[in-house]
């Protein structure tokens, strides 16, 4: 009896398992679910944030939604759009247990990166820096050597500072509220991350004029959207929906939504920045 | 291997990440930390719980519900709330001088062991209350009439006692407590979760990462019970507690 019971559980284990290895592509998930899910963030305003009508909106979740409309194109059937949370640490295991089909959020396209996930095109391109009070005496990577930076676990920022910057005292927290928290009480000297994502945090500071983003861009981070790896039609999908936003200009209204003057925060596109994104269109 | 080849799983293992270099060197770090962090928290814990347990049973009613509203105000809230609470939370009232110092000499770890301490006191109370409340009522009286104090009754007689009966409660707090450190990495505490976490967003290779914690942690828990179970045989008093015969050499 007591052998048959674990046999038992060793069936049901490779069972288990075998329903993991259903090889299915994205898109043919997709139609058999008839939903589309979108891992983004939840603190990173303005490309994933609730916003004071508790609304989880942003420039990723925009740009995933115009994904979502292509994907309703070429599958011929309206597919339901849903969100979920997704953090540096988790995105990849979401991406891999299938809990999600694409990644839009603030997630830098790296080499390293791309062993485990394929990429989309560039959508927007930064650098990080360092978030501190006004005043402070840090004013960029040259001065932070014995000083509390904190960081996000699993963040490119991260890996850069732990690699090139030993020097600096290195306080990792699982998410960005955490580590701002804690940079707004002074527990850590400054906050790392791409520029972009603290000129979001400081436009959505009660205060913003206490706190400054210092530095030159110590890394280069472009960002993707990222998918399971061996999936060309759905990055073909995803691609083309990117390139007829760029083309047609969709792309540029939605930037300016999010960081034109009057946007949630002013980031005026750079000339070298625009050009990169319109030579990614590639002729029809 | 062969398994995932068989199935079509999409996943390669490489168990080398977890003692390539560095990561080898974050998974003993990690788990130092775990060690410490649980080893300092045990002991307040178990401090606060003696104090508060013995409180609880008392014959002196303020006393008794001091006692009650520290369990039931301390267990009654997620650990993880807690955490937060003596993270970002406590260390804002404190003097400014007093803050800056505590910021500069591990406020991270010592806001986890406050948190996990305090917690874990008022769980350890209660076990320890109902070890002493299963002494009969004879012994407290028996004492006094011998000419003891209340609190020399409990030092000497109640509390040696209880501290045999509970130990296999405590044994299981002290494990919930040595897997509930896993929750300082919220806060910043690079202890073990965290470097498996660490390894995994590093190397994407989540099952190897989180095998090796899960391992881990498993053989720091077996270890503990099994040092709780010499400690409670050495320290039996013969007949107090029934258990099944074995036959002696």
């Amino acid at each position: 009896m007591k052998r048959f019971g674990i046999f038992l559980m060793v069936a049901m284990l490779i069972l288990g398992l075998a329903g993991i290895s259903a090889a299915e592509t994205t898109l043919e998930k997709i139609k058999r679910t008839g939903v589309f899910t979108v891992g983004t963030r939840s603190g990173s305003p303005p490309f994933g944030y609730i916003n004071k009508q508790n609304e989880w909106v942003g420039f990723s979740v925009d740009l995933a939604g115009l994904a979502h409309k292509n994907i309703e194109k070429k599958l011929g059937q309206s597919v339901k759009f849903e969100l979920k949370e997704s953090t540096p640490a988790t995105r990849i295991p979401l991406l891999s247990s299938m809990a999600v089909d694409l990644i839009a959020g603030t997630m830098t396209d790296t080499r390293a990166r791309r062993e485990s996930v394929d990429f989309s095109l560039t959508f927007f391109v930064t650098g990080a820096q360092f978030m501190v009070k006004k005043g402070s005496p840090i004013r960029g990577v040259k001065d932070i050597a014995g000083k509390r930076i904190g960081a996000q676990q699993g963040s490119t920022n991260e890996r850069e500072l732990r690699a090139r910057y030993p020097q600096a005292v290195l306080v990792v927290f699982p998410d960005q509220p955490a580590a701002f928290t804690a940079m707004t009480q002074g527990k850590v000297d400054a906050y790392t991350n791409d520029g972009i994502q603290l000129w979001g945090l400081k436009m959505k500071a009660s205060n913003p004029d206490d706190w400054e983003v210092v530095g030159e861009w110590y890394t280069y981070e472009p960002y993707g959207f990222a998918m399971r790896k061996n999936d060309s039609d759905f990055r073909q999908v995803v691609n083309v929906a990117l390139m007829e936003a760029i083309e047609g200009g969709e792309y540029f209204k939605l930037y300016d939504k999010w960081f034109g003057l009057k946007g949630e925060v002013p980031y005026p596109l750079s000339p070298e920045a625009k050009r990169f994104l319109e030579m990614q269109v590639v002729p029809k | 291997m062969l398994l995932a080849g068989f199935f079509g799983i999409p996943y390669e293992f490489r168990w080398s990440v977890l003692w390539e270099a560095p990561h080898y060197t974050w998974i003993l770090d990690g788990l130092w930390m775990t060690l410490r962090i649980s080893a300092i928290s045990w002991i307040f814990a178990v401090l606060l719980g003696i104090l508060f347990g013995a409180l609880r049973t008392v014959p002196f009613r303020p006393l008794r519900a001091l006692a009650t509203a520290y369990v039931e105000f301390f267990r009654n809230v997620p650990l993880l709330v807690w955490l937060f609470f003596w993270y970002f939370g406590a260390p804002e009232v404190l003097p400014e001088p007093i803050r800056q110092w505590f910021i500069h000499h591990g406020m991270e770890f010592w806001s986890a062991v406050a948190g996990i301490s305090v917690y874990h006191g008022a769980r350890m109370s209660e076990v320890i209350r109902a070890g002493i409340q299963s002494i009969p009522k004879t012994q407290l009286e028996a004492g006094i009439s011998s000419g003891l104090s209340v609190s020399q009754t409990y030092r000497l007689i109640i509390i040696p006692i209880a501290l045999r009966l509970i130990v296999p409660p405590v044994t299981n707090e002290s494990l919930n407590l040595l897997k509930n450190s896993s929750l300082a990495m919220t806060i910043g505490v690079a202890e073990l979760t965290f470097a498996t976490r660490q390894i995994e967003t590093y190397t994407a290779k989540a099952f190897e990462a989180f095998t090796a914690g899960t391992l881990i942690y498993l053989v720091l828990c077996l270890s503990i019970a099994y040092i709780m179970n010499r400690v409670e045989r050495k320290f039996a008093i013969p007949g107090l507690i029934a258990r099944a015969e074995r036959a002696e050499h």
